[in-house]
């Protein structure tokens, strides 16, 4: 049913197994388990030993998150290809193998993830150490659009751009909780167009010259 | 490689999107009529050729930023002349050289898909870019052993636009074309089985190497060879053929032996299929065809294939016989078989849309006549249009209270408007062959 084993060779400590078996509990039952004692108890360890690798389940579950997150990174720089990738390219290479990644555990995030309302009330707490590394990896993307001329720098809005990024990574993940398109071609679509609006969007447009425009005009009244 | 902020910027990226560009093409065209009557009031001899040609350009603006579906039905109006005013046609032949690419990151993901590696581990080289775009895809060059392939990528999502595409397309096409409702209703159906079927490259594969080798007797013509092990349903991968494009090598002023040959091959490859096989590469625009050195005529692209029925086979071809004209009963059984009448239709209807498609037939049937046809005489070409245009505004047409025409003929007859299309930009003379029943 599930594939928790990535092709990465990963190693085998407590840290993982905890992790393994809390998808697995997740799977099993649609919920988490009751209480962490009862969870330490079924995989042998002893409940303070769990509490040396994670707080609580929040962090369990964070961890998981984690686990894609650099599963998807080493898969994406493991192509030859990647390194000759322009900003906009990598960052839809990310979108690619991270869905591709999350396939694995698709059954086990619809089940603690999948709600008619989305995140709109609130962003589930554990993502935000996925949050903190997504961000730090976007700001490299955004570094090299800008070194390149994808692009362009603005006054108070550059510091933003990680955030919308953010944003849409969210969308991205809503989307395919809910896509039920063969081989989810429709997230496929959603990757490439949302990616390309918000390079569109970073990138020299009409606004930019239209603000130049006007505070010239400012400028030389 | 250097990095290109241009790829895909001006799709329109949504549905919502893609449906406010043709209303705004919609509006535009009003824009167009209202314009045209009133210049109308101030000349009053003014005719329509102008207003058709700025409609052209606003549709035409409008649906190149589209793909998929929409951009196909374009190509399909702009093969039927005889449902597309003449100044439209220019405009849309142009369609299929338009849509911008595909990211590459998708498309090593839908090789992923599909063959659970990358371009890379497949091929020895590939292009990150595409060399060609295809209306539903795009093709990329790549190499493997010294052998050159092109391969083939669908833009995901393609299928499941069809059907909405279509909707859209609708209104606009009902108000454009003159075509009624219930017409277009009629067609539109077949239409969309048909852009369905080009969505399912497994088929496509099956069919070019079918019709491929059922045609390869035929002098003069080539096919490029497939690679079904590394095809899927979004994936084609074939030869690389070497050649320019029917447009390219008519600039280069080629002798009129060789637009003969190129020609005659056409001719016999669409013979051959039509009467032997039964089943018809449907899509004969420019763009499918390449010249090789050697002159031979390469086909590339086998997307629409249309299955003939026996009936409709029988009774289509029969009306395009030279002395079918003179026997009105086996005639008026043919044209009831072929649904041009019906009788809801009263006596006065019956014979009026009889008298027009005796001059249709006998119009498109005359190549059929002779044993050798010039595809060079434009006297015949206009006459073509002409009637095409009279017919499309035909005030019995448009108020008539059903389809005309069995909708196997639909891409039947724009087979042979493509064809009989080519052949005239070929400026070909053409030794016209019929099947033994037809003589």
């Amino acid at each position: 049913m599930e594939n928790i084993e990535s092709n990465q060779p990963i190693t085998h400590d407590t840290r993982t197994l905890i992790t393994e078996a809390f998808v697995q509990h997740v799977l099993e039952t649609g919920r988490e388990p009751v209480s962490v004692y009862k969870f330490a108890q079924g995989i042998g360890i002893r409940e303070e030993e769990f509490y040396s690798y994670y707080t609580s389940f929040l962090g369990v579950k964070g961890g998981v998150w984690e686990q894609i997150f650099e599963r998807t990174i080493a898969h994406m720089e493991a192509q030859p290809v990647h390194a000759s990738y322009s900003a906009r390219e990598k960052l839809l290479a990310f979108y690619f193998t991270w869905i591709e990644e999350m396939k694995k555990y698709r059954s086990y995030l619809l089940a603690l993830y999948l709600q008619p309302e989305g995140f709109r009330k609130a962003m589930p707490a554990e993502l935000r150490s996925f949050k903190i590394r997504f961000q730090a990896f976007a700001n490299e993307i955004i570094q090299q659009g800008i070194a390149t001329d994808q692009i362009v720098e603005r006054k108070y809005i550059s510091d933003k751009y990680a955030d919308a990024l953010w944003a849409e990574t969210l969308f991205i993940l809503q989307f395919w909780l809910k896509d039920t398109s063969t081989s989810f071609e429709k997230t496929d679509a959603a990757i490439e167009k949302s990616v390309n609006l918000a390079f569109d969007l970073a990138g020299r447009t009409a606004v930019d010259s239209l603000v130049d425009f006007a505070k010239f005009l400012y400028q030389s009244k | 490689m250097p990095d290109k902020p241009q790829e895909q910027n001006h799709i329109p990226t949504s549905k919502v999107q893609r449906a406010s560009k043709f209303i705004g093409t919609g509006a535009k065209v009003g824009g167009n009529y209202i314009k045209h009557y009133a210049k109308k009031m101030v000349n009053p001899s003014l005719s329509k050729d102008e207003l058709h040609a700025s409609n052209a350009e606003d549709i035409y603006a409008s649906l190149s930023e589209l793909k998929g579906s929409a951009l196909k039905v374009a190509q399909m109006m702009s093969m039927d002349k005889n449902v597309l005013p003449g100044a439209y046609q220019d405009k849309f032949m142009m369609a299929q050289y338009s849509a911008p690419p595909l990211s590459y990151p998708l498309v090593v993901r839908n090789f992923q898909k599909s063959f659970g590696a990358t371009p890379e581990m497949l091929f020895d080289t590939f292009t990150t870019s595409a060399v060609n775009a295809a209306s539903i895809g795009q093709v990329h060059k790549a190499t493997k052993d010294g052998k050159v392939f092109a391969v083939k990528v669908q833009y995901p999502g393609v299928a499941d636009s069809v059907s909405s595409d279509l909707r859209m397309v609708r209104p606009f096409a009902y108000r454009l074309l003159n075509m009624n409702a219930r017409e277009l209703d009629h067609y539109m159906e077949e239409v969309e089985g048909k852009l369905l079927e080009e969505t399912d490259y497994k088929l496509e594969v099956k069919r070019s190497e079918e019709i491929s080798q059922a045609c390869s007797h035929i002098p003069n013509l080539n096919f490029p060879k497939y690679y079904p092990a590394l095809s899927s349903e979004k994936i084609i991968t074939m030869d690389w053929l070497e050649g320019v494009h029917l447009k390219e090598w008519l600039k280069t002023n080629p002798s009129q032996e060789a637009r003969n040959k190129i020609g005659q091959a056409l001719w016999e490859f669409y013979h051959h299929q039509v009467h032997n096989l039964k089943k018809v590469h449907a899509d004969p625009h420019p763009g499918n065809f390449i010249i090789q050195d050697g002159v031979k005529l390469a086909v590339i692209d086998f997307g629409c294939v249309k299955v003939i029925p026996e009936y409709f086979y029988h009774g289509y071809f029969s009306l395009l016989k030279k002395d079918v004209l003179l026997n009105d009963a086996e005639l008026d059984r043919l044209f009831r078989e072929q649904e041009f009448i019906s009788d809801q239709d009263t006596a006065a209807e019956q014979v009026y849309f009889k008298t027009v498609f005796k001059e249709m037939i006998s119009l498109l049937g005359k190549p059929f006549h002779t044993t050798e046809f010039d595809f060079a005489d434009d006297a015949y070409f206009t006459q073509l249009y002409a009637l095409g245009d009279r017919v499309s505004k035909d005030k019995m047409f448009r108020n008539s209270r059903q389809a005309r025409g069995s909708r196997h003929g639909l891409f039947i007859n724009r087979t042979y408007f493509g064809l009989y299309s080519i052949l005239n930009q070929l400026r070909a003379h053409i030794q016209t062959t019929i099947p033994d029943w037809f003589k």
